[in-house]
C-alpha cells in the first residue's frame, strides 16, 4: 500500500517546505534575539513542523506539547466541550512563547488554544504556522509567522493526517476526494 | 441555565431551521465561543412607503468576535438568491462582518471533523426541520421554512443569546434603515 497513490496532486514538495521552515527560522530567531522562546506545539499535526523549526532556530529555546479534543472525536465528544488532553509540562508563566501550528483553518481551535495559554500569563505571546488557509476562517486571528497561504483544499502530510494516516508523507498534498468519500 | 453551564449539563438551543444550524451551534458551543441565533434583521428592500420588503437575517452572530456568520446547504439556484441578498447586506451595512458558510464549505467542516456522512445526510433541504412553535411558518417552493414574516420585520427581534447552552432574550431586532431600495426584487421574506 503506497499513501502517495491517495494523494491528487502534491501542494508543497519536501524542498519548498524545508526552504520556507529556514526561513521562518531566521525570521523569529532576528524577532527574538537576546530572548529566549518557549515553542508550544499542538499535537498531533505540527510534531514534524515543530522538529524542523526548533532545529533552524538560533535563540535559546524550550520546547512544551500540548494536545486537545476535537469535535467529532467520539460521539459523547460531540456533545461536550473541548477539553485538554496533555497539558503543558511547565510553567509559562513569563515566558516568550511562540505557539505552532501545522495549519489554521477555521482559527477555531487556535482561538481556544490562545484564551487558555494567555491565562496562563506568558510575557509575550506569538503564533506562527506553516499553513494558513484563511478561506475557512470563521475567527480572525492575527497570526504573526505564516508560512504558506494555501487554497481551500484537504490536505495531508507533513504531520497532517485524514483519518490519522499520511502524517508520514514528507510533502504536503491534495487528498483524493474519492478517498474520504468512501 | 447557568452562563458557566459545564461539560455534560444540558444545553438548550433553540429550534434552528436547519440541521446543519443545529450542528455548527454544537461546534461553536464546543469550541467555547458564545453565539446568538438569529439576532439581528437587517432590511435590505424597502417601498417607495417605507414598508420593507426584503430583509436578510444572518443564522448566527457571534458577540465576541464580532462577526455574523450565514449557513446554507441548499441548491445552487438558492444560493445566488443569497448571494445577492448578501451583496446588499454589504452596500447597505458595509461595517458588519459576515461570514457566508456555502455548502461546500459546511462538507469541509464536516470533513475536517469526521463527519462527512452528516455532510452528505443535511445537504439540500433534506436537513429542513418545521420547529414545532412555527408549523405555520410559510414556506418556501422548495419547502424551505422562512424564519421571520414580514410583519416580524417591523422591529421585535427574538433572537437566542447562548454560551454554553445559556439562553436569554436578545434585546435586538431590525437594523436601522439606511437607504430606500428598488422595489423590483421584493420577496417579503427574510432567508
Amino acid at each position: 500500500m503506497d499513501l502517495t497513490d491517495d494523494v491528487a496532486e502534491t501542494l508543497l514538495e519536501e524542498a519548498q517546505i524545508q526552504a520556507k521552515v529556514a526561513e521562518l527560522g531566521r525570521r523569529i530567531s532576528a524577532d527574538y534575539a537576546g530572548h529566549e522562546v518557549t515553542l508550544v506545539s499542538v499535537l498531533k499535526g505540527a510534531l514534524p513542523f515543530m522538529a524542523d523549526l526548533m532545529r533552524q532556530l538560533t535563540v535559546p529555546v524550550r520546547i512544551d506539547l500540548m494536545e486537545v479534543s476535537s469535535y467529532g472525536g467520539t460521539a459523547t465528544e460531540s456533545s461536550g466541550l473541548v477539553r485538554i488532553i496533555k497539558d503543558l509540562s511547565s510553567s509559562i508563566d513569563g515566558r516568550d512563547v511562540l505557539l505552532v501550528e501545522d495549519i489554521i483553518d477555521t482559527g477555531l481551535t487556535l482561538n481556544y488554544l490562545i484564551r487558555y495559554l494567555r491565562g496562563k500569563n506568558p510575557a509575550s505571546l506569538r503564533i506562527c504556522t506553516l499553513l494558513d488557509k484563511p478561506a475557512r476562517r470563521l475567527v480572525e486571528i492575527p497570526v504573526d509567522y505564516v508560512g504558506f497561504t494555501i487554497p481551500d483544499q484537504f490536505v495531508v502530510g507533513y504531520g497532517l493526517d485524514y483519518n490519522e494516516l499520511y502524517r508520514n508523507l514528507r510533502f504536503v498534498g491534495v487528498l483524493r476526494p474519492e478517498v474520504y468519500a468512501s | 441555565m447557568s452562563a458557566t453551564a459545564g461539560p455534560g449539563e444540558e444545553r438548550r438551543h433553540p429550534a434552528f431551521a436547519h440541521a446543519s444550524e443545529a450542528e455548527l451551534a454544537r461546534i461553536l458551543d464546543f469550541y467555547d465561543v458564545r453565539w446568538e441565533y438569529e439576532p439581528h434583521v437587517f432590511p435590505i428592500l424597502w417601498s417607495l412607503d417605507g414598508d420593507v420588503l426584503e430583509s436578510f437575517t444572518p443564522d448566527f452572530f457571534l458577540p465576541d468576535l464580532d462577526i455574523y456568520v450565514e449557513l446554507t446547504t441548499l441548491r445552487q439556484r438558492l444560493v445566488r438568491k443569497k448571494n445577492r441578498k448578501l451583496r446588499r447586506l454589504r452596500e447597505l451595512y458595509p461595517y458588519v462582518r459576515i461570514k457566508l458558510l456555502y455548502a461546500r464549505d459546511f462538507r469541509m467542516l464536516m470533513l475536517k471533523y469526521g463527519k462527512l456522512a452528516l455532510a452528505d445526510a443535511l445537504s439540500g433541504t433534506v436537513g429542513q426541520v418545521v420547529p414545532a412553535g412555527r408549523a405555520g411558518s410559510p414556506a418556501t417552493k422548495s419547502g424551505a421554512v422562512l424564519r421571520e414574516d414580514a410583519g416580524a420585520l417591523a422591529g421585535s427581534g427574538s433572537g437566542s443569546r447562548h454560551r454554553r447552552g445559556d439562553r436569554q432574550k436578545a434585546s435586538t431586532g431590525t437594523a436601522s434603515r439606511p437607504a430606500v431600495g428598488a422595489a423590483d426584487e421584493a420577496t417579503a421574506a427574510s432567508e
